[in-house]
């Protein structure tokens, strides 16, 4: 047992050279080895079939469905992952994995877990989670398009691209609830500029540490701490304040509410 | 196990930013925080009874980008905010204590200790 401990020790502390030493190369010229490749897109499906198995699928394919879905693929999708006939923009060429072509995603996997990588984004990879950017209807009109999409030559793509759809009525509120409010903050990239106790991230001084925004009196030196204005205030800085540094990020009312629940437990 | 924590602390200091040259005399900086009665608002390391929780705590201001969210932070622009915050930020409640350019900039010398 004693040669193991050993072992381990060695191990772990080989790991902090490499770690520290600072070998490992995080760019994103650097392509993953091969075998390492396979395994993290394994570990990737596997992960999102367990989690996508329990979603119920909804009926998918009407005409105004698809329609909507493909408006929301123009102002959200095709930047990275290109679409028939459309290359994906010059940034999204530079990242590491490359963003996938979802005219073959589409037909290989399952509804659910398309379904289920738009709503919550991949980790370490470039994509987004939409869950705050759209509702489940929204995440579903998208998934029917992308099973249209490997059936659209690239001149029905830009035919279908010209037609126009209407927004949907918003979804009504829910009560705020400080727990979701947590997991918001890190889907708006709040700790790219705020310490917050409780979220996990940059955590980097551009603002305000926000422990014990809870009991601080003023919100950005300017604005009464209460839950109203702290809703007004990350909804719109600055039309509270024209000249703060801190940017609207279009945090929707219900997000802000639920941030806000979450911002008043930190005493 | 005492290798490897030996080694994060040795290359954990290694990545020390270079701070800026600040005037001033820290320590006289400390005491007229507290003649000013900054810590009815803020909450101040190293100043007595400074425990406010008005405006943001001051713990690690050296290294923070922005003053009162508007001002990026350099020592001399928290010399001018101390002593004219709504020169900077018009709707700020921070008020002007007609605090001197030479106290100001003791003050700065003060809170650029506190990283």
């Amino acid at each position: 047992m004693k040669w193991l401990a050993g072992i381990a020790a060695i191990s772990a502390a080989a790991a902090a050279v490499v770690i520290y030493a600072g070998l490992y190369d995080v760019s994103a010229t650097d392509q993953h080895l091969a075998p390492t490749y396979r395994l993290l897109d394994i570990a990737m499906k596997r992960a999102v079939r367990r989690r996508a198995s329990n979603i119920e699928v909804p009926e998918l394919g009407r005409p105004a469905q698809v329609q909507r879905g493909l408006a929301l693929y123009r102002s959200h999708c095709v930047q990275c992952h290109g679409a028939p006939g459309v290359a994906p923009e010059p940034f999204a060429l530079g990242l590491t994995p490359a963003p996938a072509n979802l005219a073959y995603t589409a037909r290989e996997w399952p509804a659910a877990d398309l379904f289920w990588v738009v709503k919550e984004g991949l980790k370490m990879t470039g994509m987004p989670a939409w869950k705050h950017r759209m509702d489940d209807d929204e995440i579903w009109a998208l998934v029917a398009f992308l099973q249209e999409l490997p059936r659209l030559s690239p001149a029905d793509y830009r035919s279908r691209e010209a037609q126009r759809v209407a927004a949907s009525a918003p979804a009504p509120l829910a009560a705020a609830d400080a727990g979701r409010g947590r997991m918001t903050l890190n889907q708006y990239a709040c700790v790219t500029c705020h310490a917050i106790p409780g979220v996990v991230g940059a955590n980097a001084p551009v603002g305000p540490p926000l422990a014990g925004i809870g009991a601080r009196g003023f919100i950005a030196g300017v604005l009464p701490n209460t839950s109203h204005n702290m809703v007004r205030w990350l909804r719109s800085p600055q039309s509270v304040d024209p000249l703060s540094a801190m940017p609207d990020l279009g945090v929707s009312e219900q997000d802000a509410r639920d941030i806000a629940a979450y911002l008043s437990t930190l005493k | 196990m005492r290798l490897i924590v030996l080694l994060c602390l040795v290359l954990y200091g290694c990545g020390e930013a270079k701070r800026p040259v600040v005037e001033g005399d820290p320590e006289r900086g400390r005491l007229l925080l507290r003649q000013f009665g900054c810590g009815a608002c803020h909450g101040i390391p190293g100043v007595a009874d400074a425990q406010g929780k008005v405006g943001p705590p001051l713990a690690g201001v050296a290294r923070r980008v922005y003053l009162g969210g508007v001002l990026p932070n350099t020592p001399q622009n928290m010399a001018r905010w101390i002593r004219a915050p709504q020169e900077f930020d018009p709707p700020t409640v921070m008020p002007d204590l007609q605090v001197t350019p030479e106290h100001a900039r003791d003050m700065v010398a003060y809170l650029y200790t506190l990283e």
